[in-house]
């Protein structure tokens, strides 16, 4: 279980999240929303420890990631495989050592290490041709598919997407969404995306819905069409008329 | 008005302040990471690589180009009191303990240590160092540490090749063009040089290396603002590369002056 007690980060002036809380249950398939600049990636970003909260406390499995250093911390993240939106991949080594990373770093040979490589690459839905190509070579959905190829090596408990559809076409979006909730029950993970596309509530378990710095929302996925919360009512549909300003 | 000026005054010792602590936290951090962790040696001869090897070149042409130039002024000089036999040793040791380790640290800024600050900083606003964070990487021992390692060792070896090629080239100019005696020349420099002229230079290269790979690799990590930030930075890189080893170089000799 994930838990977020009172998250508090700004930059400069700005407040991102402002005293935010959250829990997410193990197994749970939580689509997190909100509007462009409204700190998502921020908040994925500080549960898997690349931005330091400023103050609050984020507990993954009972343990409170803020008072642990080095190896313990190591540990926690050691359980939480994060796709980044555009994938992240190394851009000067091919897609097997991508995939390979961290097990090359460790010392395993890349013999050794081919077959599970194999076995992700075709998990995610791609041939083995593309392992001895480099990264600008690959369109941008293969991209991702290779960036979640590369987390599952870590065969993390928690997968957290970071926009994983962004800038893709419907039938390629539609694909990422499949091999998501494919990739959760297989893998029985605890699943986070965040998205500001509502085609993602058709495989979600849950949504949460941030609304400046904090989560105005967390229920089951069915639910939030009944919600009357104006702010909600207005984003899941998309209008252009309601409280949220500057809806252009 | 004296307000403003304090004002002024301790913002700008504030932040230099600040970016000297945050240089020593990433010198400590690397030198953790070097300690704690085991250095990448195929990382390491791959900077080697591209910061010695490929600046082969460059750096023989600054030599031969210096060398050459240092023989003509150094004549006009001498010549003035008579003691153009003296030429040899001049050239060698103004090579070897001033412009050998000098000349090749700017050439290997400008080549290389822009280089490195490009790279890192791309991979920084592309999120790749981040990506190499999630899998529990030490990004210290992968992308600085061997980089840092690799300056300071590679550039003893560079700063001794562009000495080979400046006094060589102070050879012929002398020679050929000059008309100072050969036997001269190569007695002259045997009967003045000592170990120490070179040791110096050499030790001197190696703490070039060590600040130019550390300054690039600092502003390549902390890059911030995309395509232009990577720019900024590799432009920061090179000038505060280059000012630092100005001062670096005028502390060393000193210490070794006295």
């Amino acid at each position: 279980m994930i838990e977020l007690i009172g998250l508090k980060k700004s930059f400069g002036t700005k407040h991102v999240t402002k005293d935010l809380s959250l829990k997410i249950n193990t197994g749970e398939f939580l689509a997190i929303i909100g509007r462009s600049g409204e700190g998502k990636s921020v908040l994925l970003k500080q549960i898997i420890g690349l931005i330091e909260p400023d103050s609050g406390k984020i507990i993954i499995n009972g343990m409170d990631l803020m008072s642990l250093k080095g190896k313990g911390r190591e540990k926690i993240f050691k359980e939480c495989g994060y796709v980044f939106q555009f994938a992240a991949l190394l851009d000067s080594i091919t897609i097997f050592e991508n995939i390979a990373l961290y097990h090359l770093e460790h010392g395993i040979s890349a013999k050794e290490i081919k077959p599970l490589v194999i076995e992700k690459i075709k998990s995610v839905g791609l041939s083995t041709d593309v392992l001895d190509k480099h990264p600008d070579e690959l369109s941008g959905g293969m991209k991702k598919r290779v960036g979640l190829a590369r987390t599952l090596m870590m065969t993390p408990k928690i997968l957290i997407y970071d926009e994983p559809t962004t800038g893709l076409d419907p039938i390629t979006t539609r694909l990422i969404h499949e091999l998501m909730l494919e990739t959760h029950k297989k893998f029985n993970t605890t699943t986070i995306v965040i998205s500001h596309d509502v085609e993602v509530f058709k495989y979600a378990t849950h949504v949460a819905m941030l609304h400046e710095g904090k989560i105005i929302y967390k229920g089951e996925t069915h639910s939030i069409w009944e919600e009357q919360n104006p702010y909600i009512y207005q984003f899941i549909r998309g209008l252009a008329e309601g409280p949220i300003q500057n809806a252009t | 008005m004296v307000l403003r000026l304090a004002h002024s005054l301790g913002s700008i010792v504030f932040e230099l302040c600040k970016r000297l602590g945050l240089v020593g936290m990433f010198l400590y951090e690397s030198l953790v990471a070097l300690c704690t962790t085991k250095l990448k040696l195929e990382k390491t001869f791959q900077a080697m690589h591209f910061i010695g090897v490929s600046s082969l070149n460059v750096v023989a042409l600054i030599g031969i180009t210096g060398g050459a130039v240092l023989a003509l002024q150094s004549y006009i000089g001498l010549h003035r009191f008579g003691a153009e036999q003296f030429i040899g040793p001049v050239i060698f040791l103004s090579m070897t303990r001033e412009f050998g380790p000098v000349f090749t640290a700017i050439m290997v800024i400008g080549r290389a240590g822009s280089a490195i600050t490009a790279e890192i900083g791309t991979m920084r606003i592309t999120e790749q160092i981040d990506a190499l964070q999630t899998l529990c990487l030490d990004t210290r021992q992968f992308l600085i540490v061997p980089r840092i390692v690799a300056g300071t060792l590679i550039m003893p070896f560079l700063s001794i090749w562009c000495t080979l090629f400046g006094v060589l080239a102070g050879y012929i100019t002398s020679v050929f063009i000059l008309n100072i005696n050969s036997e001269v020349y190569l007695e002259s420099i045997r009967t003045n040089a000592q170990l120490s002229d070179i040791t110096s230079g050499l030790a001197k290269s190696a703490v070039f290396g060590f600040l130019l790979t550390l300054i690039s690799t600092y502003k390549g990590f902390y890059t911030r603002g995309g395509a232009k930030g990577v720019g900024l930075a590799t432009t920061e890189s090179v000038v505060s590369a280059n000012v630092t080893i100005f001062i670096a170089n005028y502390i060393l000799t000193s210490l070794m002056f006295s």
